[in-house]
């Protein structure tokens, strides 16, 4: 049995969510602790992905980074090649799990009482600081909690990544279309290995997670 | 946790280029019909000519969206002449290499769980028949015809509650085999699965499904891609696209 789509899936979602992370955690905090115009639009447009069906969103974005598309040709020009790579289901991937992080450290961000962050300002620390020092570690179980969704959408993430990678063996085909794949051209046995191999994975993952969880931070 | 932090980082970036290395040399997109023939075809053909295929497989209007917007695609096998028209008039493919490879036939597919093999469409006007399986016809080619046919039969209204669409013609297929649709319109070339008992559909009831290949623009090796339309036109692809209920060209 090809074992590279679980490879490929392992790879394409721990980027996935360490994309998530660097990107959501930022607007998480700026959703919950700043008050500007536009507000209510960027807090709209997170859930966005959650409420467009896959394949739809898939269609969008293909218009965008396909070689028709404004960001498309911007990155052709660069020598940059983004769908239909891996990149793409990256992309697909973050795409489509980012906004459980956005929401998860969001509450987690909301519920820190500012008066502590107040508090290690009076103490001349940078907002920086305050965030790293302060907020994050009250927040953190939240921040997980909403990393481990992300990271368990990304590694299930189907509609997006067909569009925007393609189902092409041996270089955009992760796990979850692998195995579509396999159910489709009727090979059930692989289908049911591949699947069994994903829930195990992950459920492997997940556990060591949790030991962590009880780490502090 | 700061402190295991940056390892975690570095072992994603060891992580990275791993993915997506050594590309194969010709990748062949393919409409769900091909499926089955193609897993035959392919094979033979690597070792023919020495050159590694990657086949993917998929509805032929989402595949054709995907090749107009830059997939890495070499060749394009469309279950419909149409798609393959479009890409032509938007300059993604190259035009000179159409080359038709087949013409469908569909199917009236029974699930052998549901009892006797079904013989005449208008069977499907039987109560105890609750879903009817077929593509989308909407992007589906097979879909389309199964749609045509059952409009000249004149049954389109009395089975259009029970319709359930497919997103191509194996997942119609599916509903089928499982069960889950009693019976169902699907390509011959994919009716040959031990759930199904199937009766051929009269070809004057719909469009030709006339399937048409060709050699997509952005090709590095057109000639490789050529080479493989070629060979499924070739006496060894043919022998096994007849296998599978194509009608081959030169016998319409």
């Amino acid at each position: 049995m090809d074992l590279f789509p679980i490879w490929l899936s392992l790879q394409v979602s721990l980027m996935a969510t360490a994309l998530t992370l660097l990107v959501g955690v930022p607007v998480a905090w700026v959703l919950a602790r700043r008050r500007f115009p536009g507000r209510d639009l960027l807090e709209a447009l997170v859930v966005l992905p959650l409420i467009l069906p896959p394949t739809v969103l898939g269609y969008y974005l293909l218009l965008v980074i396909g070689s028709q598309g404004p960001v498309g040709r911007a990155l052709a020009v660069a020598g940059f090649e983004l769908a239909f790579t891996w990149r793409a289901a990256v992309l697909a991937a973050a795409v489509g799990s980012i906004a459980l992080l956005i929401k998860s450290a969001q509450a987690g961000f909301e519920t820190v009482d500012a008066r502590l962050e107040q508090a290690a300002r009076t103490l001349g620390r940078s907002e920086w600081s305050v965030f790293w020092s302060v907020t994050l570690p009250l927040a953190w179980r939240s921040v997980l909690a909403g990393t481990v969704l992300a990271f368990c959408r990304a590694v299930g993430e189907f509609g997006i990544t067909l569009m925007v990678a393609g189902n092409i063996p041996g270089k955009t085909q992760t796990l979850p279309l692998a195995i579509y794949d396999r159910v489709q051209a009727n090979a059930m046995g692989e289908a049911n290995a591949l699947a069994l191999i994903a829930v195990g994975g992950v459920a492997l993952l997940l556990f060591g997670v949790s030991r962590m969880a009880r780490l502090k931070y | 946790m700061r402190r295991w932090l940056p390892a975690a980082w570095l072992a994603l970036a060891g992580a990275m280029p791993v993915a997506g290395a050594d590309a194969p040399s010709l990748t062949v997109f393919a409409a769900a019909d091909l499926g089955f023939a193609f897993k035959e075809i392919v094979p033979r053909f690597e070792k023919s000519v020495g050159a590694k295929v990657s086949l993917v497989l998929g509805s032929s209007g989402n595949l054709a969206t995907q090749i107009e917007h830059g997939a890495p695609a070499d060749v394009f096998f469309s279950a419909d002449r149409a798609f393959v028209e479009r890409l032509a008039a938007r300059g993604a493919v190259i035009a000179e290499s159409r080359a038709v490879y087949a013409q469908g036939r569909i199917v009236l597919a029974t699930a052998r769980s549901f009892g006797p093999r079904l013989t005449d469409l208008r069977q499907l006007g039987d109560p105890r028949i609750r879903h009817v399986a077929i593509a989308n016809p909407v992007h589906a080619p097979y879909g389309r015809a199964a749609e045509e046919a059952l409009r000249k039969a004149g049954l389109w209204e009395t089975v259009k509650p029970k319709l359930v669409f497919g997103e191509n013609i194996r997942h119609a297929l599916q509903f089928i085999q499982t069960g889950a649709a009693e019976a169902g319109i699907v390509a011959r070339s994919v009716a040959n699965v031990p759930e199904i008992e199937w009766t051929l559909i009269d070809s004057s009831l719909h469009a030709p499904l006339q399937q048409v290949a060709v050699v997509v623009k952005r090709t590095a090796r057109p000639e490789l891609g050529l080479a493989f339309i070629q060979f499924v036109n070739g006496p060894e692809g043919r022998s096994i696209m007849k296998r599978y209920g194509f009608i081959l060209p030169g016998e319409f």
